[in-house]
Parts: structure tokens; C-alpha cells; sequence
């Protein structure tokens, strides 16, 4: 390995966690690179795994209700779509109790290590909603938003199914990523000329997010965190005295969890895999240079 | 047709709000203020909510 510089660059980055709450996360990283934040959000996700519904078996034919009344095991939406919006539902994860069904001891049968069970029953006319997924086992297995809207069923129309999560990553399909609206950017860097200022305040009018108020005459940049860098302040202002600019040296990190995982399981589990990365490659190189 | 489960663009599942949404705007209040309330902030979450048609019970009976 001649010729290539494998020296080390130490960067010093503090991290501020400015919110972490069950699902949502807000945190900013000073003196850091922006690939790091970025390893950071592309780990989260497609690297992190989760439960997701991927297997449905439906009961095709007559359903018999406990009166003998008989339905009909249709309903307005194709099973496959029916399937997909099952799929798309979040699945509580215990990242610590479930492995990948391929590496399982089960070898891919299904065991209650690496798949979760739930049956569906419901006879119209209904609304069939997430929460009438049954886990068939332990109730924590719960969808957790038991509100959503799965079908709707007519009279004599009725859905009996089976159904089984299992775990994977982001990269297989984007129903196992366990983030939304993740992403980064610069903290915004604000100030104002009060020599110049001719406290019209149109800066506070057009703002969308609330930045500046007024101190008696004079008007304060208040909530420099929710300026989301639109610059509408600084079009506004004819005497030019708003000046916004970005701080490579703050970066602002937001992520959100489908409620799956909780967003500070999601950022410690998405750091464990980035760790266990790059292990892994400066392994490989060491190998490489003997 | 039916409420997504969630959003095309973001993945935030919004399909559980939908009804909530619906129930308070026929009520008088305004959508914008009944999605922040909702948790319903990004516009790619918020144009599902007030560009859907809900036309799963016009085809039902034709299931
Ligand atoms: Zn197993
Ligand atoms: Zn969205």
C-alpha cells in the first residue's frame, strides 16, 4: 500500500441533543464534518432493521360467522393491496430479542425468535383498522398506531388473514426502514444592523417560522434554531441590514421513527453498525498492507 | 381511493390521523391548525391530507 496516506484525522465534534422525544429526534453537531451526519442518516436509513409484515395467507371462500350467518371473503380493495398497506404498518421491534430469519437457529422456518404472528378477522360491514391485527402470542406485538385505516367492508363482505412480520434493513424494502424525515443541515447564522434598521418590521412579517420579535423599537433575533435558511428576511429588507448566513460549524441532525423503534434506540443502534463497519474495513485494510 | 398508510415522500405514517383530521374539519376548525395539532408538519405529509378523495365506498358494493 504504497503511496496512500492512512494517517488518521481526528475530528472533535460535540454533539447537543436538542430534543429526544419517543419518535423524535433533533440534535446538532458542532465542528463536524457533513459526511459524518450523512454515515449517520444513510445507516438509519437503510442499515438499521425492524419488523415489518411480510407474508399474508388469506382464507379464500365462505366465512362463517358464530350465528351461521355466511360472508364472503372479498372486499373493495385487491388482496395485494391489502397486503401492501398490512406491510407498511409499523411493527413494534425489540432490536435485542429478534434476528434475521435466513441466520436464525430455526434455519427460515419461522420461530418466535425471528417472526411475529398476527391474525386478522373482521366481518363488514366495518372499517377494518390496524388495530384489529391480533399478535397471536404476546400483546406487546401490538401495531403501534391502532387506528389506521386498513380496508372498508360491505355487507356480507368479511377478511380473514394470517399474517407474519419478520426482520430486515431499509435496502431490501423501504417498509423496513424505521425513519422518516430524516435529515441535515446548516445552523442558521443571523444578525442585524440596528444602525441601519429602520424598525419597519417587515422582517418579522414575512418570516414563516416565527425568528425575530421586538424588544420595544428595536427588533431581536429571538429563535435563530427555527430559521430554516429561506432567506424571505433578508428580500424583504431594502436597507439591507438582515443578514443570514450558514454555520458550517453547527450542523442541524433531525430524524423521525414510524414508531417502531425509539428514536434513541435507532441513533444508538445506527452508531453500533457504523462502529461495526468500519471495523471491519480498517481490518481489511491491515490485512491488505501485511 | 383509501387513505395511504403513510407518505409517499417522507414514509411518516399518517394513515391513524386521517380520520381525527376529517372528524375535526367537518367540525369547523381549519385544516392547517387541525395537522399541526396532529403532529402533520412536513407538506409533503400535509398535501395527502388535503388532496385525497375518499372513494372506497363509492366501489365497495362492486367488490
Ligand atoms: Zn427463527
Ligand atoms: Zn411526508
Amino acid at each position: 500500500m504504497r503511496g496512500l496516506d492512512t494517517s488518521i484525522r481526528v475530528v472533535h465534534m460535540k454533539i447537543e441533543i436538542q430534543e429526544m422525544t419517543h419518535n423524535k429526534g433533533r440534535i446538532v453537531f458542532l465542528d463536524a464534518d457533513p459526511s459524518i451526519v450523512n454515515a449517520i442518516r444513510r445507516t438509519m436509513i437503510s442499515d438499521v432493521p425492524k419488523m415489518a409484515i411480510e407474508k399474508i395467507e388469506y382464507h379464500l371462500g365462505a366465512i362463517m360467522d358464530e350465528g351461521g350467518k355466511e360472508f364472503e371473503s372479498v372486499s373493495p380493495l385487491f388482496d395485494e393491496m391489502i397486503a401492501h398497506r398490512l406491510g407498511l404498518l409499523p411493527v413494534p421491534t425489540d432490536l435485542d430479542v429478534f434476528v434475521f430469519r435466513s441466520k436464525c437457529v430455526c434455519n427460515g422456518e419461522g420461530c418466535p425468535n425471528c417472526t411475529i404472528m398476527y391474525s386478522l378477522n373482521k366481518k363488514g360491514p366495518c372499517t377494518v383498522y390496524s388495530g384489529d391485527l391480533e399478535p397471536l402470542g404476546d400483546a406487546k406485538f401490538k401495531i403501534k398506531d391502532d387506528l389506521v385505516p386498513i380496508v372498508k367492508l360491505n355487507e356480507n363482505q368479511a377478511i380473514l388473514a394470517y399474517a407474519t412480520a419478520e426482520l430486515s434493513t431499509g435496502k431490501d424494502h423501504a417498509k423496513y426502514s424505521p425513519v422518516c424525515g430524516v435529515g441535515h443541515r446548516y445552523s442558521a447564522k443571523i444578525s442585524i444592523d440596528s444602525a441601519k434598521c429602520d424598525h419597519d418590521a417587515r422582517c418579522i412579517a414575512v418570516c414563516p417560522k416565527d425568528v425575530f420579535s421586538k424588544e420595544g423599537k428595536k427588533i431581536v433575533v429571538a429563535h435563530p434554531e427555527r430559521c430554516n435558511l429561506c432567506m424571505a428576511c433578508v428580500e424583504s429588507c431594502e436597507l439591507n441590514c438582515v443578514k443570514v448566513q450558514e454555520d458550517p460549524q453547527r450542523i442541524v441532525f433531525r430524524y423521525e421513527t414510524d414508531g417502531s423503534l425509539s428514536a434513541k434506540d435507532l441513533l444508538m443502534r445506527s452508531l453500533k453498525i457504523l462502529e461495526e463497519k468500519f471495523t471491519g474495513f480498517s481490518e481489511q485494510i491491515s490485512a491488505l498492507q501485511e | 381511493m383509501i387513505i395511504p398508510v403513510r407518505c409517499f415522500t417522507c414514509g411518516k405514517v399518517i394513515g391513524g390521523v386521517y380520520e381525527e383530521f376529517l372528524r375535526r374539519v367537518q367540525m369547523g376548525e381549519k385544516p392547517n391548525e387541525v395537522m399541526d395539532a396532529l403532529g402533520i408538519d412536513r407538506y409533503c405529509c400535509r398535501r395527502i391530507f388535503l388532496t385525497h378523495v375518499e372513494l372506497v365506498d363509492e366501489i365497495a358494493p362492486y367488490g
